[in-house]
């Protein structure tokens, strides 16, 4: 498909209404990086659109709200773009050679552009991967990948709720990935000797699900399990320091891990 | 951008405060975050929910959005356009990216017999507000030809390959089309 130089620049409206096929859209951002006049075209035509899309505005679902809240507060965020960045040329090949308009057209992060929703958890992971290799792996990063691959899980499921402890509970959970995320808010603190416990609850029977980390400033850091399966529910018992191998006392909280 | 403020929604720049909240985001403030959700998830909700229509699929994208938005809001740029719109781009490409895919899998008929009610309901929704009256009146000043093939291809999703092919119209027209009429929405309604 070749198209010159000036019937390129007539697809700057079908672009800002994303209404270019993948093959011309990359061309487009091709174009797009060196023509000044596009981009600032493409600019007043993605406010344009916006004004359509705030037009179409309409209550969201309940439960939304809490849910997105949730699953922020165990979502690493992006840094912020700085010099050269070299993990990103390390992308090309894909969509993702189109990392570099995002420098001269801010208006999309294009670092997940043009991947189906689906596999945002792959874009996810493989920026964290890349980066780490620029800097030294680590745990941390390891594992906050880990947690990122299931909130981006398209079965990811959410669920919260209060706990008898104080504050509140949340889940995701991705039954493909047989994991879930824990974190929690609000517990009441408990002294050297205690830790909360997580356990996956079948019918039963109660299976350890790791222990959750001392909270700071009131948030627990979120806990990485595997081993969910279907129909399991996700408990937190106060055990002695150190965990046991199976709950000594009442769960402060259970909750049911949607399907 | 300054136009189309329905209901509870924040105008763009008229409100510098969005900006000034998802620099906030960016930091990881949750509190501005869900500042941000309240004022902006209905946009994106109903912005997705109009191009894919199934509710529940709605939900899920609009979810995958707003955290998009949590993740990647060091990435905004208020140099570039206003917070509203950096969201609303981000909704509307992840809602064609769910479209494309689905269309990988999924016969288009039943999308195809739809089209009428999409056109429809864009004056509908239009209707709702003071503000969308001048969105509505500026779209009233297109051509026929200009609205529907961007009515088609913002809210139904179309590429404008498709809508050429769904207005029996040349390929060449709809491209030229959707960018006059671009433009002359663009400056009715005063966006900069």
């Amino acid at each position: 498909m070749r198209f010159r130089r000036r019937d390129l620049h007539a697809l700057a409206g079908a672009y800002a209404l994303d209404a270019l096929d993948d093959a011309e859209r990359d061309r487009f951002e091709r174009h797009l990086r060196r023509c000044q006049a596009c981009q600032h075209e493409v600019r007043g035509f993605a406010a344009t659109a916006s004004a359509l899309g705030l037009a179409a505005a309409a209550e969201p679902p309940a439960g939304l709200r809490e849910r997105v809240l949730a699953a922020a507060t165990v979502t690493r965020q992006l840094p912020p773009v700085t010099a050269t960045p070299r993990w990103r040329r390390a992308l090309g090949g894909s969509r993702m050679s189109a990392a570099g308009t995002t420098r001269t057209f801010g208006m999309i992060p294009k670092i997940a552009t043009g991947v189906a929703a689906a596999s945002l958890a792959a874009v996810v992971a493989l920026t964290v991967v890349t980066i780490n290799t620029n800097n030294s792996l680590n745990a941390e990063r390891a594992r906050s990948q880990a947690v990122a691959a299931v909130l981006a899980a398209p079965d990811a499921r959410i669920v919260s709720g209060p706990t008898t402890a104080g504050g509140v509970a949340t889940v995701v959970a991705s039954h493909r990935a047989g994991q879930i995320v824990f974190t929690s808010s609000g517990l009441r603190v408990l002294p050297s000797s205690q830790v909360y416990e997580l356990w996956f609850l079948g019918p039963g029977s109660a299976r350890p699900a790791g222990l959750v980390p001392v909270a700071v400033r009131g948030s627990t850091a979120p806990v990485l399990a595997s081993g969910l399966k279907t129909g399991d529910s996700v408990g937190v018992t106060v055990e002695p320091a150190g965990g046991t191998s199976a709950p000594t006392t009442t769960p402060i909280v259970v909750l049911e891990v949607p399907v | 951008m300054c136009a189309a403020r329905p209901g509870q929604e924040p105008a763009e720049r008229a409100d510098p405060d969005l900006d000034t909240l998802l620099t906030h985001v960016a930091k990881g403030d949750q509190a501005a975050f869900e500042a941000l959700y309240d004022r902006l998830a209905s946009s994106a909700y109903g912005l997705i929910r109009k191009v894919l229509r199934n509710p529940s699929q709605a939900e899920e994208v609009t979810q995958e959005v707003l955290l998009e938005v949590w993740r990647t809001a060091s990435r905004f740029d208020p140099a570039r356009g206003s917070a509203a719109s950096w969201v609303l781009t981000i909704a509307h490409r992840r809602a064609i990216d769910r479209v494309r895919a689905e269309e990988a899998a999924t016969a288009r008929e039943q999308r195809a017999a739809d089209v009428p009610v999409a056109v429809d309901e864009v004056a509908e929704s239009v209707e709702a507000t003071m503000d969308a009256e001048r969105l509505r009146r500026c779209l009233d000043g297109l051509s026929e030809l200009q609205r529907e093939s961007i009515t088609l291809a913002y809210y139904g999703g179309y590429t404008y390959a498709q809508v050429a092919a769904l207005l029996e119209t040349a390929l060449g027209t709809i491209k030229t089309r959707i960018r006059d009429g671009l433009t002359r929405l663009r400056d009715c309604l005063g966006v900069s």
